[in-house]
């Protein structure tokens, strides 16, 4: 085996500018885990199916299962699920999850409230059309997905009536207490 | 597992270029949507190094001199939002965002979906049926293969060693057109038959016609025996001439069996779907 050189990179994750130096072929998903031990974002397939690796990279949900982590830059803004915990958005979704009894095994809830947030994020007032759509790289092998809907569409009803803020970017997330 | 070595970050094209050129074990990336599973699952043994080319300025859609120019770098889901696009390519814009899912149209760039050079890249019969053109760069300079040319085989295209895709050249001009595909499922499936239709006003009553179909050659395939009799019909077609183009559509077709269809099921399917896409683009 080749000599493997190690890359330094620095980004914002989760508000906080990191640095660490890192593998050729280390993804996203390993650095967060290993790196940074937050852990809410999984393994699901490791081949960008499942979403349940799913990220915001610049506000958009990427799989960081395939997301090189070599080629993260400076300028790169790197949100997990950790740096939404206190996110009103994302506590309304999780409540909502919750009430509409959407978790199963929960293996893939990481992930699927990760499209959920940017689906209301893009679209407050989503249709049951675009809910499904936003969640079409979000696989769940439990519930089969009429409890995660209607947990989305209870959030974004439940988000309305508090005035949260929707739409335009995401907020500063919490910053990494590590 | 991991033979990778390095990961290179070159400014410029040509620090690109030669680097591919003097290395063999080495293989572009930008979105990684494909190559990473491929390497993670050691199926690319014998690649070495990554060179990263997210930072050489390929993600720009600009218009200019007749063309609209599209970075190989834009991933699916800036092609499938640009204005320029939106206005003129409504192919494109369909084949983009049926590319996997958003976690993967958000990384996933043209540039990497035409040079895998699958049969059922969801973005090649959409560029196809728009004439685009492949601007390549490489050690000796610039040249521009039309991208019904560029395939020569699954995963299998006439890039020279050190050569990379640097942009998409279409005409410019307002197209009707559709997309459609079938796959597994509805959403973030691979492609078991795939067909582009676009179409442009030539004359008065006339309008050229490009049909493109995928998965069902070794190569995104034009189907040019039912262009030609569609472009030199009136516009919208009669009913009769449909079905003699739709029968050109089903025998340009050369399927085969294999773990994700039948050669039977695609054959009769690109009839259903060339009929379809017609329809939308009439209505």
């Amino acid at each position: 085996m080749p000599t493997q050189e190690l890359i330094p990179i620095r980004f914002a994750l989760n508000g906080r500018t990191v640095e660490a130096r890192v593998p050729p072929g280390m993804t996203l998903l390993e650095l967060v885990r290993r790196e940074f031990r937050l852990t809410a974002a999984k393994e699901g397939c490791g081949k960008g199916e499942c979403g349940a690796c799913t990220v915001l990279l610049n506000d958009q949900p990427i799989n960081s299962c395939l997301k090189l982590a070599a080629s993260l830059r400076p300028t790169d803004r790197v949100v997990t699920l950790e740096g939404l915990a206190d996110d009103p958005l994302m506590v309304t979704i999780q409540k909502a999850y919750v009430a509409e009894g959407a978790v199963q095994c929960g293996f893939c809830i990481p992930g699927m409230v990760m499209s959920s947030y940017h689906l209301l994020r893009t679209h407050p007032q989503p249709s049951a059309a675009q809910i499904k759509e936003f969640h079409s790289g979000n696989l769940c092998r439990c519930t089969g997905y009429a409890k995660i809907e209607k947990a989305v569409a209870k959030a974004a009803a439940a988000a309305a009536t508090s005035g949260q803020p929707a739409g335009g970017p995401a907020p500063e997330p919490r910053k990494e207490t590590r | 597992m991991d033979s990778l070595a390095r990961v290179h970050f070159p400014a410029t094209l040509s620090e690109a270029a030669a680097i591919l050129r003097a290395r063999p074990g080495a293989r572009l990336i930008a979105g990684g949507t494909d190559l990473l599973v491929k390497h993670r699952n050691g199926l690319l043994p014998e690649v070495t190094d990554f060179i990263d080319v997210t930072g050489l300025g390929l993600h720009e859609i600009v218009l200019a001199d007749g063309q609209v120019r599209i970075g190989s770098g834009c991933t699916m889901t800036a092609v499938a939002g640009h204005p320029l696009v939106r206005e003129r390519f409504p192919a494109l814009v369909q084949g983009a965002m049926q590319v996997g899912a958003f976690q993967i149209r958000n990384a996933a760039t043209l540039g990497g979906n035409v040079g895998n050079a699958s049969p059922a890249g969801d973005s090649i019969p959409p560029l196809v049926s728009l004439d685009a053109v492949a601007l390549l760069f490489g050690p000796d300079g610039r040249r521009t293969v039309p991208l019904a040319e560029f395939f020569t085989g699954p995963g299998k295209t006439v890039l020279q060693p050190g050569e990379l895709i640097e942009a998409f050249l279409l005409p410019d001009r307002r197209t009707a057109g559709a997309f459609l595909k079938l796959g597994e499922r509805r959403a973030h499936a691979i492609s078991k038959v795939s067909l582009a239709f676009s179409c442009w006003e030539s004359a008065p009553g006339r309008r050229e016609v490009r049909i493109a179909l995928g998965a069902v050659a070794p190569t995104v395939i034009r189907c040019r025996k039912a262009e030609e009799l569609l472009s030199a019909a009136p516009w919208p077609p009669p009913a009769e001439l449909v079905d003699k183009a739709r029968a050109l559509v089903v025998e340009a077709a050369r399927p085969i069996d294999d773990l994700r269809s039948q050669k039977e099921y695609r054959r009769r399917m690109t009839g259903v779907l060339f009929q379809r896409a017609l329809e939308q683009v009439r209505a």
